[in-house]
């Protein structure tokens, strides 16, 4: 079975910060972007239950006093979020360089999302101008958003 | 003499011994920093970005300094013609700015040096690299000599030429791979981080950009040399230890695209 965590900084996330004024610079006309490392995990089902538990003793993935852990409802973004992968990525089996038990592959994402400057979600029209100006170098990279959800 | 300007941006690292390399070729070579604006470069005949890892390598290597206000004004001097080199970072810039290999628009990168194989583990090592096509082909270059051998070192997390399959036979057919991994004598060795087409630098159409991902600065003095007759014999001589290595060459080369004398590289 699938099981998708994020993980973002809970203190103030220079990353995204530079990201939000890169794309400012380039005409978007945005409020706030938001940033998480996506760990998207086929894991047997007797082990799914303690995943969460398991992953965050990883201290290269889960930092307890600066990061956040949660679960998301499916292996996709989110509203407003595009996840941007590798396009030659092939799945690991290992986190960090640990085995966790019942993990049969592991793939990773690092997802942006992205505010209007009203605090709404960003329409899909400007997550895309985004993407391409800025955040996806279609080189070696592909971005997935809500509407382009590999099956 | 020629001026040459070195962007400095936060998190660029090799700045200073690029200067030195240049100003050891005979050029008049400064350090600009990304504070000055673009404004600051309108003086300068050429430029040469610098390796280090410019705004942290944030969202990915190169791609903010790329949007930069300073990288705008490099943009507008390279398409009226101004030559223009990077090294290591100062490369990945260019490609995230499209100039090399600039076979699609500008800012809409075709290619990219990416994680080295492995998960990206960063390398140091020793290399040589040739170059893969004619010398005419590089007037940024001019006057290395056809098949001209440079040492370096490679110092970086990502540098694998990675682009679409199409785009590869591109690069390959129309000269823009300038040059290839090999050994000290010129024979070819694989890319040391899986590089595609064992490429060690890119140029653009016209040749007079150049992308390059191993350090020349780097192997530019004989104390700095890592391999070789010159440098044992060196030892205890500061003097011979502070005399040209391999690496200058490639300075010396863009000099003379410059219209500046060769200079023996001194300290």
């Amino acid at each position: 079975m699938n099981k998708t965590f994020a993980v973002a900084l809970t203190i103030p996330d220079n990353e995204a910060f530079t990201a939000l004024a890169a794309l400012r610079r380039l005409g978007l006309p945005l409020g706030g972007v938001r940033r998480a490392d996506i760990w998207s995990f086929e894991v047997d089902a007797a082990e799914a239950a303690g995943l969460p538990q398991t992953l965050a003793t990883v201290e290269t993935v889960f930092n307890p006093n600066k990061h956040e852990l949660t679960e998301r409802a499916g292996a996709h973004p989110l509203a407003g979020e595009v996840w941007i992968v590798p396009q030659d990525e092939g799945g690991a089996v290992r986190v960090g360089g640990r085995a966790l038990a019942g993990v049969r592959e592991v793939r990773r994402a690092v997802a942006w999302q992205l505010f209007e400057v009203s605090g709404a979600l960003a329409t899909p029209e400007l997550l895309d101008r985004a993407i391409e100006t800025f955040l996806c170098n279609p080189a070696f990279q592909k971005a997935i958003t809500i509407r382009k959800v590999p099956r | 003499m020629a001026c040459v300007a070195v962007p400095v941006f936060p998190g660029t690292n090799s700045e200073d011994e690029t200067v030195r390399a240049l100003q050891a070729a005979g050029l008049d070579a400064e350090s600009v920093h990304w504070s000055r604006g673009g404004d600051a470069l309108g003086a300068f005949d050429a430029f040469v970005l610098p390796g280090g890892f410019a705004y942290e390598d944030r969202v990915r290597a190169g791609a903010v300094a790329a949007h930069d206000e300073l990288t705008d004004a490099i943009v507008a001097a390279a398409q009226a013609g101004k030559f223009v080199l990077g090294i290591c970072n100062g490369a990945q810039i260019l490609l995230e700015t499209g100039l090399v290999p600039g076979t699609g628009p500008i800012r809409r990168p075709t290619a990219a040096f990416t994680p080295n194989r492995d998960g990206g583990r960063y390398l140091c090592r020793h290399v040589h690299v040739r170059l893969a096509v004619a010398p005419e082909r590089v007037p940024a270059l001019a006057g290395l000599a056809p098949g001209a051998v440079i040492p370096a070192w490679a110092s970086h997390g990502d540098g694998r030429l990675a682009a679409a399959p199409e785009e590869l036979a591109r690069l390959h057919c129309d000269g823009h791979i300038a040059f290839v991994y090999c050994d000290a004598g010129g024979r070819p060795v694989p890319a040391p981080q899986g590089s595609a087409l064992d490429c060690a630098a890119l140029t653009n159409a016209a040749g007079t950009v150049v992308a390059i991902m191993p350090h020349p600065e780097r192997d530019a003095w004989t104390f700095m040399h890592r391999d070789g007759a010159a440098r044992l014999a060196a030892r205890g001589d500061s003097a011979a230890m502070l005399g040209p290595s391999g690496g200058s060459a490639f300075f010396a080369a863009f000099a003379r695209a410059l219209g500046a004398g060769p200079a023996a590289p001194a300290r």
